[in-house]
């Protein structure tokens, strides 16, 4: 579980985030969603404590090593030489090298990828290479999965592999990702969070009424 | 036959290269370079400093060399907690930090009286001036990186990588960020006595980065970057004997044309 009470973040003088208050339960699914710069990533990483909040608290009863992270893909540097099944192991690294490889192994055949262990993560397809993320978030059987925008420039194959993976990992841990891609997962989530700069929460079936009412969001409107 | 002198040089410069093929390739895959510039051109503070409190003071027992690993480290360490607390001025202050060190350099020498030819050995390198003493030094630093290397490659893997899945796996970020850096520092020290300052950088940097193109593992690449740097030094050393060029930039300059022939045959291929 983790709860906000009156959260609030700037960076130097420029509030990013005011005043969010809201619980998120064990094993629920949250989709969040809203405008760039709205301060998605901001409250993703205040939740994981990577940042300290300005104002306000953040309580969780889930250790931050027992959190697996899946950052956006664009981050990384495809020139580093590392192979999948060490950006794997980075997801065990409490655990000695022998058992960090055979978990590695086991996470990327459970992600579609056995057999490229050794490519370089640089050579991965962009859709490979998300899916090496997922493996590194989940290799330790995290309580809660963070996702920021994993479906986010890869090609539609891939998206629905990804889209399959979180369906399978649907209640076994909680999940929090951002996405702009509301349509694949609309159905999937228990809840949606609109961020920007203060938080509103929608029931899928809220936020398709709300969208009826043409207070749409931009994305949806993109949908096929 | 060659020269004992010779012999002296070659064997340093294979002991430096050990150093600056393994923390050369983490200082180009965590992208440290400008870092590890300032690191080693503000190590001419301390330099400096030491040598006038010798010239001056009459302080014998202090050495320039004591100095640059003084200087190289108090600045990997402000420039490393820089970094970590205002990463946004970042780029700024660690080029303050390079052209401060070096001014402090310039001051002290000036103030130190005599020629300094002990002080242009340190800047512009002079490999053939090696002592065992000398020697026996480079080795125990490669003893030292090489262990610690051992010991923590995992760890600086993973900062390198991504320094935030490490800290959400518990990982002490901070710390193993300063320790890469004081190991970054460290070896400055060393290759100063093989290149000198001004060309330290090229000797962490070139080697790893031609190792970069024909591997992609970074413990591959270290094995790679150890042995090329091995070769710059043993063509760098025989050139300027022959030449009677000074070897540091000799073999600083055979490093940069090999990464200059690699880039252009890349270019030319693609």
């Amino acid at each position: 579980m983790i709860e906000t009470d009156h959260l609030s973040f700037h960076y130097e003088e420029e509030p990013i985030l005011q005043d969010v208050t809201l619980t998120i339960k064990t094993g629920e699914f949250i989709a969040i969603f809203g405008p760039n710069g709205g301060g998605k990533t901001t409250f993703l990483k205040l939740l994981m404590g990577f940042l300290k909040p300005t104002q306000g608290s953040i309580r969780t009863d889930v250790d931050r090593p027992e959190m697996g992270y899946v950052p956006q893909l664009a981050s990384f540097d495809k020139q580093f030489p590392i192979s999948a099944l060490e950006v794997v192991m980075m997801g065990a690294l409490s655990y000695p090298v022998s058992q960090a490889k055979k978990m590695a192994r086991t996470a990327l055949e459970r992600v579609g990828l056995a057999g490229k262990e050794k490519m370089a993560f640089g050579s991965l397809s962009g859709g490979q290479a998300q899916r090496a993320l997922i493996a590194r978030a989940i290799v330790s059987h995290p309580k809660i999965l963070f996702l920021d925008e994993p479906t986010a420039n890869i090609d539609p194959e891939a998206q629905q592999l990804i889209d399959q993976l979180l369906t399978e990992l649907k209640g076994k841990m909680t999940i929090i990702m951002v996405t702009h891609n509301l349509p694949s997962v609309i159905k999937k989530v228990d809840r949606l969070l609109c961020v920007q700069r203060q938080i509103t929460p929608f029931s899928p079936e809220g936020l398709c009424e709300h969208f009826a009412l043409g207070l749409y969001h931009p994305p949806l409107m993109r949908s096929p | 036959m060659l020269h004992t002198f010779l012999w002296m040089a070659l064997l340093a410069g294979f002991a430096a290269s050990v150093t600056s093929g393994i923390i050369g390739s983490y200082v180009v895959v965590k992208r440290i370079v400008f870092i590890s510039g300032s690191i080693a051109h503000s190590v001419l503070g301390g330099m400096g400093l030491c040598l006038w409190l010798k010239r001056v003071y009459g302080i014998d027992w202090m050495t320039p060399i004591q100095g640059a690993l003084l200087a190289a480290l108090v600045s990997a360490f402000l420039i490393g907690w820089i970094h970590l607390k205002y990463r946004q001025r970042e780029d700024t202050v660690i080029a303050a930090i390079w052209s401060t060190g070096m001014a402090i350099g310039v001051i002290f020498i000036a103030l130190t009286p005599g020629y300094n030819v002990e002080m242009m050995n340190f800047l512009f390198g002079n490999i053939l001036w090696i002592s065992h003493g000398d020697l026996w030094m480079l080795l125990g630093l490669d003893v030292i990186v090489v262990a610690t290397t051992l010991i923590f490659h995992r760890k600086f893997l993973a900062v390198c990588f991504d320094e935030d899945q490490a800290s959400l796996q518990g990982m002490h970020v901070n710390g193993v960020y300063m320790t890469l850096l004081a190991l970054v520092a460290v070896s400055t020290v060393i290759l100063i006595q093989v290149v000198g300052a001004i060309l330290v950088i090229a000797m962490l940097a070139i080697p790893a980065a031609i190792a970069g193109h024909f591997t992609q593992r970074l413990s591959k690449m270290m094995a790679i970057s150890v042995l090329l740097s091995c070769l710059f030094t043993f063509i760098g050393v025989l050139t300027s004997y022959q030449l009677n060029w000074p070897p540091g930039a000799t073999i600083a300059l055979i490093a940069a044309l090999f990464y200059g022939g690699l880039f252009i045959k890349r270019s030319t291929c693609q």
